[in-house]
């Protein structure tokens, strides 16, 4: 009788997640601030993906005027979008390869330090005893890491490759997540619904995972989401620095080199602004989605 | 009394993040498969330089003697000498420290006063188009990579204007009797302002933002709708009660910041060339100047590890729900 | 003399479903250095009464209509400024919370002195003198001026609150129970150091509680609460010895303790919803004395047999209803 009426209320507190992440979803969209966020996203996206039709030209390539000279310094609006870079190649074409490259490292960093924050955050609150101690010491040390430094002396000793950004971040940036994680998990494991399915005799591994971790989950979008952002960000700055991939364009690396050709003495606003654009829009995205998510999950600021 | 054992607490456990942090950047200066530390017979170097990294760094003999050298050195501030400087690290690493620290320290302070102001009036105007206004801008400045908004001021306020100096510490060819004077002069003041600026626009964001959730909180609190029973002035129910309630974690946020800042500049110093740590740590790694390399971040991470201490600590002393706990 | 009269006092929430009257029309007089208790059950309207008099509300609310005529004086018709200046000094105030109420991270004794220094005007030094004085006064000791407020118990606290509401010797005191968040004994403490005071000092106080208990214990008159009206007030005595309105039957029977034995019968279901009332008795719906007319209109508060107000249609009957309201059956809904 007991075990029924308990079953029932594991059941319903289940669905009623489900209910709930449904309404998330939904208050979400219609935070104008989150709608926004997620449509700023959809059209990086959507560059991201089809950055071969949208690109006019190749953004490696020298290109030539003809009469045979480098088309260089091409100012804006004219055959070239956003005009040329000093040694001739088309701005406006490395922007939308950039944003593919800043997509790719963005949501990777994002993917693995909020699965490593999560799943870390999760361990540490539900075992407790002497596994959250370590936890919490190895978290000490990695927030003790100077995290750009880091990232560039990695990037130094490794093959120079924007992976090194994913690399450094999930080393260095987890804990922050799996703080917060830690402490909602704490609390959570204390709720009749957990005390229900543990006299129910589930075993402690989907305790976890069926019962605890779904109820986390929003709070990892909080992360991620903000996440992406900061990879974008770090991203730019390690290949600013010149530790990036020498093959690949990002908006970092035009940046770089827009700094290193002078760009900014002689005044070419229309090589160095746009990347620079492009990368708020996009981390802006990042706070606006959290932000919607965070008015859900904490709405007591609301009124 | 449990202040003082909190506080021991605490610092044994900042000297094992340091002890650690020191161990990770040990194994992965001589474990990284690019680190000539690791492979040493490297063509590139001369052989008067890899007589000096055997000697200094022990490599002839086996990791686990290296690492003791390595600590007795470190524990006596023996860093080494740079390749390239020709110095020992410790004095290079440390001139530079200094320019860090202004720039730090004046960025910062600018940030959070604004930030501060700011935060407790989009708090009071909660709902009113200054806020509206308001919150979009500090997103954006919190969302541009600190080096582009370096960049932009650079270009016009330096070239476009040509206002300010475009880069470096000091003009060429100045003389100073001291350090001392060297920062506290008008010169380096001149170069000092457009990279605090760019680094406080960047910066403000935080503390403003910080500021001004904690302050909506706060003027929920109960003790604040007393004080308005009480008859007390809005400047006191403001500034007395919530802003000094809402102030307490934007000052951990200031010391933490602190330390994310020396490491964090490195960018801004790039692009503005400001002889600073992070600057110096971007041009010894890119130049395999490996001495000078591990010094600065060394360096790096014990003002960040200092400075999580002194922000945990500051909290506490500045919260007498923690300074004062228990009962009497 | 009446230090404080209510009349016709009409409180207005601005909410989502629309416009809350949170108070409908309470009317009361507080008499000089007399204790009147507002009693009635939770949501009724007693903190949106307090805050109201004092004057602070949140932004959502305001007053719709009355006066509050203070020592002459309609409150309602004061600036802002006017209010602000006649705030402790004149009507001070005594939270339920203590804890929440005073500001974490200030000492207690630098709280009362604030308001010594910035609100009447006195030097620090004299300040800190007479706010030892106010700590002898409630019985703490007065080293404990040095402590903050986390430090002190909710006994210590609650006397804390007493201290500091007495600062500046106010004409009128409203306590928003008091000591509610307390245990019975403790209670009991306080209540009697602050009874003690009200005496020497003759102040005048609203007692606000939903605890009829102590309404008998510390009051002199009472005022009875429901859904934001005043059903019937009166002497305390006859109220509760004579109640004339079958909610305060209701709820002086829901209190065992009072009068020695019987068992707690609560009145069951719940008040009107206070956005779209009834144009008729509020009560009606939980009475069990209803009657066709009462659904069709709202009693007005009239003078009973025993001196005091009630608002019921049946009052005539109450020595009859009285009778029927002490079987626990007539409360029991079948
Ligand atoms: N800020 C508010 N906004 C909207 N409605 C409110 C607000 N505060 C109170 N109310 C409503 O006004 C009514 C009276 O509330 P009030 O707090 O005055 O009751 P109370 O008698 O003090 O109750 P309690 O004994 O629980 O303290 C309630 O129905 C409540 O829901
Ligand atoms: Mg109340």
């Amino acid at each position: 009788m007991r075990a029924i009426a308990e079953t029932r209320a594991v059941r319903g507190t289940r669905r009623s997640f489900l209910v709930g992440l449904g309404r998330a979803f939904d208050l979400v969209r219609r935070d104008p601030f989150a709608t926004a966020g997620i449509l700023i996203y959809a059209v990086f996206l959507f560059v991201a993906i089809f950055a071969d039709q949208l690109a006019t030209h190749d953004p490696h390539q020298i290109l030539y005027r003809a009469n045979r000279r480098v088309a260089s310094n091409l100012p804006p609006f004219g055959d070239h979008i956003l005009g040329t870079t000093n040694l001739g190649r088309d701005i406006y074409s490395q922007l939308i390869y950039g944003a593919r490259s800043a997509l790719l490292v963005g949501i990777s960093a994002a993917f693995a330090v909020v699965l490593i924050g999560t799943l870390v955050g999760l361990v540490a609150g539900f075992f407790r005893g002497w596994v959250d101690m370590v936890i919490m010491r190895v978290a000490d040390v990695a927030l003790g890491i100077p995290f750009l430094p880091f990232v560039i002396v990695l990037s130094s000793f490794l093959e120079p490759s924007m992976w090194n950004v994913v690399i450094g971040m999930a080393l260095v940036v987890w804990p922050s997540t799996s703080r917060v994680i830690r402490s909602q998990v704490l609390s959570l494991r204390e709720r009749t619904f957990v005390e229900a399915a543990r006299v129910t005799g589930c075993s402690q591994a989907r305790i976890l995972f069926v019962h605890i971790a779904p109820n986390v989950l929003p709070l990892s979008f909080v992360y991620g989401s903000i996440a992406i952002g900061w990879a974008i960000l770090t991203e730019a700055s390690v290949s600013f620095l010149g530790f990036g991939p020498g093959n690949t364009v990002s908006w970092g690396s035009m940046l770089q080199n827009a700094y290193v050709s002078q760009a900014l003495s002689r005044g070419w606003y229309h090589w160095f602004v746009p990347p620079g654009i492009c990368i708020i829009l996009v981390v802006v995205a990042g706070f606006f989605v959290s932000r919607g998510f965070e008015e859900v999950l904490f709405p007591k600021l609301r009124d | 009394m449990q202040g003082s054992s909190r506080l021991v607490g605490r610092l044994v456990l900042t000297l094992f993040v340091l002890w650690t942090v020191a161990t990770i950047l040990f194994l992965i200066f001589r474990l990284a498969p690019g680190s000539p530390l690791a492979a040493f017979v490297t063509p590139t170097f001369t052989a008067e330089q890899q007589e000096s990294l055997t000697r200094q760094f022990g490599l002839d003999r086996s990791l686990f003697q290296q690492y003791l050298l390595y600590m007795s050195n470190l524990l006596q501030g023996n860093l080494g000498e740079s390749f390239f400087y020709k110095r020992p690290v410790a004095e290079v690493v440390m001139t530079a420290f200094g320019n860090t620290i202004a720039l730090t320290l004046g960025s910062l302070l600018v940030a959070y006063a604004f930030g501060v102001v700011m935060g407790a009036v989009f708090a009071w105007k909660r709902g009113t188009w200054i806020e509206g206004a308001g919150i979009p801008v500090v997103l954006v400045t919190r969302a541009a990579p600190e080096f582009w908004l370096g960049m932009v001021v650079l270009a016009i306020f330096a070239f476009s204007l040509g206002w300010f100096p475009g880069g470096g510490a000091n003009s060429a060819g100045l003389t100073f009797s001291s350090e001392w004077a060297r920062i506290f002069s008008l010169d380096f003041l001149r170069h000092l302002i457009l990279p605090a600026f760019a680094l406080a626009l960047y910066l403000q964001g935080l503390p403003l933002l910080l500021m001004r959730t904690n302050m909506l909180e706060v003027m929920q609190e109960d003790f604040v709708t007393m004080a308005r029973m009480k008859g007390l002035s809005n400047w006191a129910i403001v500034m007395r009660h919530a802003a000094r309630n809402a102030l307490l974690p934007v000052a951990t946020a200031f010391a933490l910041g602190i330390g994310q800042s020396v490491g964090g500049n490195v960018v801004v110093e790039t692009v503005f060339s400001w002889p600073g740590l992070g600057r110096m740590l971007v041009e010894a790694v890119a130049s395999s100047d490996y001495p000078l390399a591990q010094g600065a971040f060394l360096l790096i991470t014990t003002v960040l590890v200092t400075m999580n201490f002194v922000a945990d600590m500051l909290y506490s002393l500045l919260d007498p729900r923690i300074a004062h706990a228990g009962h009497r | 003399m009446t230090v404080l009269s209510v009349q016709d006092l009409q409180v207005h929430y601005r909410t989502s479903r629309g416009v809350a009257q949170a108070v409908r029309g309470a009317t009361f007089d507080v008499p000089e250095g007399q204790v009147v208790g507002v009693v009635g059950e939770s949501g009724c309207g007693k903190t949106t009464l307090a805050r109201a008099i004092m004057g602070v509300m949140p932004k959502t609310a305001h007053t719709a209509g009355g006066k509050l005529v203070f020592q002459g004086t309609d409150l309602l018709s004061l600036s802002p400024r006017e209010l602000a200046s006649k705030r402790w000094r004149e009507i001070a105030f005594i939270p339920q919370s203590a804890m929440n109420s005073l500001d974490p991270v200030y000492r207690v004794g630098t709280q009362i002195a604030e308001v010594l220094v910035d609100r009447g005007g006195m030097d620090r030094k004299s300040a800190m003198r007479r706010a030892a004085e106010l700590f002898d006064m409630v019985g703490l000791d007065v080293v404990r001026l040095r402590d903050f407020p986390h430090q002190y118990s909710g006994g210590m606290r609650q006397r804390a609150a007493i201290a500091l509401a007495l600062a500046l010797e106010p004409k009128l005191v409203i306590a928003d129970e008091p000591v509610t968040a307390l245990d019975v004994i403790i209670q009991r403490q306080v209540l009697d150091t602050f009874k003690d005071l009200q005496k020497r000092l003759g102040l005048s106080v609203i007692l606000i509680t939903h605890d009829i208990s102590v309404v008998a214990y510390a009051s002199d008159r009472v005022v009875v609460m429901y859904a934001g009206e005043v059903i019937e007030s009166g002497t305390t005595r006859e109220v509760l010895q004579r109640p004339f309105h079958p909610y305060t039957m209701g709820l002086y029977k829901a209190f065992p303790e009072l009068h020695g034995g019987g068992t707690l019968v609560p009145i069951e279901g719940t008040p009107p919803d206070l956005i779209d009332p009834p144009p008729a008795c509020s009560f009606a719906e939980r009475c069990p004395f209803v009657e066709a007319a009462c659904r069709e209109m709202k009693p007005a508060l009239a003078p009973v047999a025993s001196g005091s107000l009630a608002a019921c249609r049946r009052s005539p009957e109450a020595d009859r209803l009285r009778v029927l309201a002490g079987e626990a059956s007539t409360w029991l809904r079948s």
